[in-house]
């Protein structure tokens, strides 16, 4: 590859004959090159460059949706109303080749906290895309009726989803790829969740691969939008092949030979049931209790023992941590560990076929099943605790499989719980029994026996979640190496690091299991050899940085301040009561006033004009 | 006095889940540990980089306190004491 390509980015590309109409750029550095913009308002579409000064600044995926939806609505936006936008967009590494490469973003507001969040699926959709054609999808606006966005080979349309509404995110899937006659064609749609606009609503792809986390499922209901299609054979090519190969084969030598990898694909992400249930931090009954004695029956081990078929990956992957099971006949995949816990142990079920069930069952529904078992369980405190005139017990596994159909379709109690335990328990009176930062509901580690993970739960910046930073991984697994999950220190910087990095891979559309084997250098490494941006591992953490920042600031304008940097009170003041961890709440304080400060931020927690100066921002 | 051991993923494809070791008064998490691998010889590769040195990413919980913060492997046993032994795991 001659050295110029690396320096005058306009000559990476090359003009190709697209299929029809539209005359295509072929970019050689690991993007497509284009953006479709729908305006479903006006039934308008438009195909525009990918602006180059958006690829060194925010890379894709994550970053590129966060900018984006930041330049165009305002925190006053109705979240769903035609003015908020939604963005699909993949990485630089989606689909580049590289193993776990794979991933794509939904960006919007978040219906469930009004914050500016992004969500994460994997499968092949994000490959699809630019297959298609497109480095993102931009939806604005608000359709009359049904439809689904078309992108195929450079073009996009709108099209008549009228037919499909009304059906479940498996049977949409089938029927568009039945009627398009292109077994080929990945489907990203809505089920009867996100039509009736649940704020846990998910989007899901392929049948069952969910960005899943803040009610974007929603986002697409309050447009009317169905799904969206992706086909074509558009070539995608990286800026320095030789040098790119070289990476990519000994990052694929690291995957290979991780130990957490490898029981990933053995297990599936359910495997950590048992070791988190062992370090009695597994939330139980709505956060009540941390360890059951049960938690084995619903174990990545005991799936693999009975109801698994077969593990199954995203694009170029090589863990397959996904599992296509089978109950009493039926075929479906999961449960992942957030779902397998959030649909089991927490609402008290121990029964794996049960708990497959629920799982199978909200992503038919397109239903956020972390959000979604969350929310019955706090029902079920509420019910027991006789805040509720509904009879809704811990342990009953057919409550929980009624009461997901009954949210789906919004019927009874269900259209309640459709919104998250947030509303649901602030308008019983009862909001300390919603187990939620910023209204969205907490997964799967109880906090109280885990310092810097609570801290990451307190400061991300789309409310309650676990990826935005992983600190499981140093606290409890042991990777990159043993931190105490006991004590505070050293955890804020530890914390910054990992919600630094996990944006950046977010944006480059990596899969985030990578980082049990991979380091920033090797990220920057990849992304370097992919884009020809001469990107090191400390820009690719300052990427992530002004990511969080371009968030943090939008969710600060829309009134989130420091006094919501924190976590239920249960967590606060409510000691654990069992096994090693026995006695211990979490502390908010030194940590937060750490992590700000090492974020260049204000005491209150707002960015400082020299940080914004130092991001570019 | 007796100790009750649980281990799970692939080291139950060298052992049973779980059984329970009557060790002499004083014994240690490492003397459990070499116990063990003499039972079931292929937990010692999967335990064991070389001996005495736990592989990266194995976890042993006492009790459910990780005995990398306890003091390791000469960590000391009482009666009644749950040790649980993971491979490496992940998730998300």
């Amino acid at each position: 590859m001659p050295l110029y390509w690396l320096f005058l980015p306009a000559l990476r590309a090359i003009f190709i004959k697209g299929k029809g109409k539209y005359l295509a750029v072929m970019h050689m550095d690991a993007y497509v090159g284009t953006i479709a913009f729908a305006d479903l308002t006006l039934g308008r579409v438009n195909v525009r460059p990918y602006p180059d000064e958006m690829k060194r600044k925010y890379l894709g995926g994550r970053g590129l949706g966060t900018r984006m939806v930041a330049d165009a609505i305002t925190p006053e936006t109705d979240p769903l109303g035609p003015n908020n936008v939604l963005v699909l967009a993949s990485g630089p590494l989606t689909g580049s080749g590289v193993p776990l490469g794979s991933r794509y973003e939904v960006s919007t507001k978040s219906p469930l906290n009004d914050m500016l969040i992004s969500a994460n699926s994997g499968g092949v959709f994000g490959w699809k895309m630019k297959k298609a054609g497109f480095d993102a999808l931009v939806v604005t606006g608000k359709a009359n009726t049904p439809v689904y966005v078309y992108l195929n080979e450079g073009t996009v349309e709108i099209r008549d989803a009228r037919p499909y509404w009304g059906t479940t995110t498996g049977e949409t899937t089938e029927a568009l790829k039945n009627d398009l006659e292109d077994k080929d064609a990945r489907v990203a749609c809505i089920g009867p969740a996100g039509e009736r606009l649940s704020r846990i609503a998910c989007i899901i792809n392929e049948s069952s691969r969910a960005a899943g986390r803040g009610g974007c499922g929603a986002v697409m209901g309050s447009k009317n939008l169905k799904a969206v299609v992706a086909t074509g054979k558009v070539p995608i090519r990286v800026a320095n092949e030789e040098r790119f190969n070289v990476v990519k084969d000994r990052i694929r030598k690291k995957i290979e030979e991780n130990g957490i990898c490898q029981g990933l694909h053995n297990y599936g992400t359910a495997i950590l049931i048992n070791i988190i249930n062992e370090n009695f931090i597994l939330p139980v009954r709505n956060f009540q209790k941390s360890h059951a004695k049960e938690a084995d029956k619903v174990s990545g081990e005991e799936m693999a023992r009975t109801i698994l078929k077969r593990p199954k990956g995203c694009y170029a992957c090589i863990v397959q941590c996904g599992r296509v099971c089978e109950v009493d006949g039926q075929p479906g995949e999961g449960p992942e560990y957030g779902s397998d816990w959030a649909l089991g142990p927490d609402c008290g079920v121990f029964n794996l076929k049960s708990v497959a069930k629920a799982g199978f069952l909200c992503n038919e529904m397109g239903l956020d099943t972390i959000s979604a078992g969350a929310t019955i369980a706090c029902a079920m405190e509420m019910s027991e605790r006789g805040y509720l005139q509904e009879k809704i017990r811990f342990g009953d596994e057919n409550a929980v499989l009624n009461l997901l159909k009954k949210m789906g379709y919004r019927e009874g109690i269900g259209n309640e719980l459709a919104d998250g335990s947030y509303r649901f328990a602030l308008h019983h009176g009862h909001p300390e029994l919603s187990m939620a930062v910023k209204k969205q509901e907490l997964p799967a580690y109880d906090p109280r026996g885990l310092q810097g993970h609570g801290l990451a739960y307190a400061t991300s910046v789309r409310g309650g979640d676990h990826v935005y930073a992983y600190l499981i991984s140093p606290e409890v697994l042991g990777a990159p190496q043993k931190l105490d999950p006991y004590t505070s220190e050293g955890k804020a910087g530890w914390v910054k690091t990992f919600q630094d990095l996990s944006a950046a891979i977010d944006a480059s559309g990596m899969c985030l299991f990578t980082s049990f084997a991979l380091g920033a250098d090797d990220y920057a490494d990849l992304i370097a050899a992919a884009t020809g941006m001469p990107i090191d591992a400390r820009e690719l953490l300052q990427i992530g940085e002004r990511i969080w920042n371009v968030q943090k600031i939008f969710n600060l304008k829309v009134g989130y301040t420091k006094k919501d940097d924190t976590l239920p009170d249960r967590l606060l003041t409510e000691p654990l009561k069992e096994g090693a961890p026995r006695g211990r709440v979490w502390q908010r304080e030194p940590l937060l006033d750490e992590y700000y400060h090492l974020r260049g931020w204000s005491e209150e927690g707002h960015p400082t004009p020299q940080k914004l100066a130092e991001l570019g921002l | 006095m007796k100790i009750s051991i649980r281990v799970f993923a692939s080291l139950r494809d060298f052992m049973v889940p779980s059984l329970e070791l009557n060790l002499l008064p004083g014994a240690t998490v490492g003397a459990l540990l070499v116990e063990l691998c003499r039972m079931y010889p292929p937990l010692d590769t999967a335990i064991f980089q070389s001996p005495g040195t736990v592989r990266e990413f194995v976890n042993i919980l006492k009790n459910g306190r990780n005995i990398h913060f306890l003091d390791g492997l000469v960590t000391a046993l009482q009666e009644g004491d749950v040790i649980a032994i993971f491979p490496p795991v992940g998730g998300g």
